[in-house]
């Protein structure tokens, strides 16, 4: 997957960088309107990740052009909180989503493979960890090809946990992606086990094994090494 | 009362104190040249008879007339001669009143006899000139109050003009807004100076409002690149293996107070930005569709919580608000209700077309309730809130003129909002 990311504060896009660069992608940077247009005009890209607030323009400026040149690709737009004209601007122009500063790597990297999806794949995606296969299309979740019975937070859970996988995903960052940003006024988020252990049990009753493991006091981690 | 009505009653008051007096001495006068002229009447008429004296039965033409009375001294008598002036009551016939009169009372020689004469002259009755003197004082007074009048009208229509706008001009002004004072060029130099000292002071004033705000700005949106820097940092050393558990926890607890300054500082933003009017747009939001869609939203939360949160909203109730600031208000309202309650509590929302009300279980408040919509006032220091929920809240109201109310009684917090 080949992503590039357009964002003027070097310190943000190096951690962008090496967020994703973990993973499957193929990062490129770009740090003003200029440089993005150059690359956009020279190479083929599956998601961009767009800061509206660029030193020599407005980021929403690219957008319009991508969707000129590209129909086709996948745009994230990135810019500060409460600035809903960006945010409603943004989407009338084309973006596929939208993602407040500041936010966790984990929900970037989450959204971004959304888009992937939906756009590059038309939806129609398995995403596979080891005996558990999720059909993003229908919301359907096989394990050792049983049919599981997910409620919504929990399919949201999982899917969060699998495009995350091998990553700490701590009980905050978890909350604010299944609750969205008005979790804040919570003095804890240790609700979150409940749909962990919830999730887990019916993982575990198909013969899957337990990925998910626990962080103490900290958060969570998918991974089956 | 206004200054040139005031300046007008006290000239009247100084006015009717100075006529008074002038009416006084005017009447005091009038009677000094009264009874100057009446006396050289009397004396004129002495003159007149001691001139007749010398000729024969010159005086009996005199005691023809009632106001002499001519007597002469048995002969070998001798007196000692003298003149005194008199004031007397003398009952007249013709007027059927007792008139004042002056007379001349004398014994005199004429002729070598001496003689006893009396000369009276009816003399102005002090009523008479008081009466007049004050006809004429009050006529005065009244037309100096009709000029003053007039005269305070025209005054008030030019000469003050440049005082009134600058009066209307500071009534309208607002630090926010931004806009200088608007005064009228005026030759008086009081006013001159009154206007240069009040465009001096709003301009200070804004000047230091906006340094005072940009900075607040500045600072507040400053902040977020780094917090998002040093946020993005945290979770990256999250993904370093081998960390221990102590040394994640460490990562975790600094990941939780930069998360808490970065929510500080978009709450901060939000209130300059709404202090900005940068949520100007006012439109006429369905309120009950932002209502059902946020309880639907924290309807799970408040379970999780143990919370009961039951709505009576009424469809269609429609107000003029910028749409994102209609959100934050119900969000903070229902967040604050959440956050401020009891074990197993309850939240109700209702939404009418007069206001909107978010009641919930809790404890007795430690702040009063005036405090309550202070910034960083909050009810329990311990707990991780910022205390800014419910000010911004106060500012969305203020800003689209509604009213924000709180009460607490027997366990239930009750927050209304009248549109």
């Amino acid at each position: 997957m080949k992503i590039l990311i357009i964002e003027d504060e070097k310190e943000l896009l190096d951690n962008i960088l090496a967020y994703l660069s973990a993973g499957d992608f193929v990062c490129e940077s770009a740090s003003s309107k200029a440089e993005a247009l150059d690359k956009l005009a020279g190479f083929d890209y599956d998601v961009v990740v767009l800061d509206i607030m660029l030193p020599d323009g407005n980021g929403l400026q690219v957008l319009s052009h991508i969707r000129e040149e590209n129909p086709d690709m996948g745009v994230l737009i990135v810019s500060a909180k409460n600035a809903l004209d960006d945010r409603l601007r943004g989407l009338d122009l084309g973006a596929d989503d939208y993602l407040t500063k500041p936010f966790h790597l984990s929900e970037l990297n989450a959204r971004i493979r959304a888009i992937f999806r939906r756009r590059k794949l038309q939806g129609q995606t398995v995403l596979r960890f080891n005996e558990i296969a999720i059909h993003t299309s229908n919301h359907e979740v096989l394990v050792n090809d049983s049919s599981l019975e997910l409620t919504l937070k929990e399919y949201e859970l999982l899917l969060f946990f699998v495009t995350n996988k091998n990553r700490v995903l701590t009980k905050q960052a978890i909350a604010e992606h299944l609750w969205g940003d008005n979790v804040d006024y919570l003095q804890n988020f240790d609700f979150v086990y409940q749909h962990i252990k919830n999730l887990r049990k019916k993982i575990m009753a198909y013969d899957g094994k337990d990925y998910i493991k626990t962080i103490y006091g900290l958060g969570y981690k998918f991974t089956d090494k | 009362m206004r200054l040139l009505t005031k300046t007008t009653l006290w000239y009247l008051v100084f006015a009717l104190i100075m006529f008074t007096l002038g009416g006084i001495i005017a009447i005091s006068m009038v009677r000094t040249v009264v009874n100057r002229e009446t006396d050289y009447e009397l004396r004129t008429t002495l003159r007149q008879i001691r001139n007749a004296a010398s000729f024969e039965n010159g005086l009996e033409i005199f005691n023809k007339s009632k106001s002499i009375k001519i007597r002469e001294f048995p002969e070998g008598v001798v007196i000692k001669t003298d003149t005194i002036f008199k004031d007397t009551l003398i009952y007249l016939k013709r007027t059927d009143r007792v008139e004042p009169f002056r007379k001349l009372i004398t014994n005199t020689q004429l002729e070598g006899k001496f003689y006893h004469i009396e000369i009276s002259n009816i003399f102005l009755e002090e009523e008479d000139i008081i009466s007049v003197v004050s006809w004429i004082i009050i006529r005065l007074f009244l037309f100096l109050t009709a000029a003053l009048m007039i005269g305070n009208f025209l005054i008030s229509k030019k000469l003050f003009r440049p005082f009134e706008h600058l009066l209307k001009s500071l009534d309208n002004f607002r630090i926010k807004n931004n806009e200088p004072l608007s005064t009228v060029a005026t030759q008086t130099q009081e006013f001159q100076r009154l206007n240069q000292f009040a465009e001096d002071m709003t301009n200070k004033a804004m000047l230091d409002y906006q340094n005072l705000k940009e900075f607040s700005e500045n600072a507040s949106h400053e902040m977020q690149t780094p917090i998002a820097i040093a946020q993005g940092k945290l979770e990256l050393l999250l993904e370093s293996p081998d960390l221990t558990e102590q040394q994640l926890s460490l990562v975790h607890t600094t990941q939780q107070s930069i998360n808490k300054i970065s929510r500080l500082g978009q709450a901060l933003t939000l209130l300059t930005k709404i202090d900005n009017k940068e949520f100007s747009s006012k439109e006429s939001m369905d309120l009950s569709k932002i209502v059902v869609s946020n309880v639907a939203n924290f309807k799970e939360l408040a379970e999780m919580q143990g919370i009961e949160l039951k709505e009576d909203i009424e469809p269609k109730v429609k107000i003029q608000i910028d749409a994102a600031l209609a959100d934050i208000l119900v969000t903070n309202l229902l967040k604050n209700a959440l956050q401020h309650n009891i074990e197993n509590g309850w939240v109700k929302v209702k939404l009418t077309k007069e206001y909107f009300e978010v009641v919930n279980a809790g404890e007795v408040p430690k702040l009063p309730p005036e405090q309550l919509f202070q910034r960083f006032k909050k009810n329990n220091q311990s707990k991780g809130t910022l205390g800014l929920g419910l000010a911004i809240v106060k500012k969305i109201c203020e800003v689209n003129g509604c009213e924000v109310n709180y009460h607490f009684e027997a366990g239930k917090h009750l927050l209304r909002v009248t549109f």
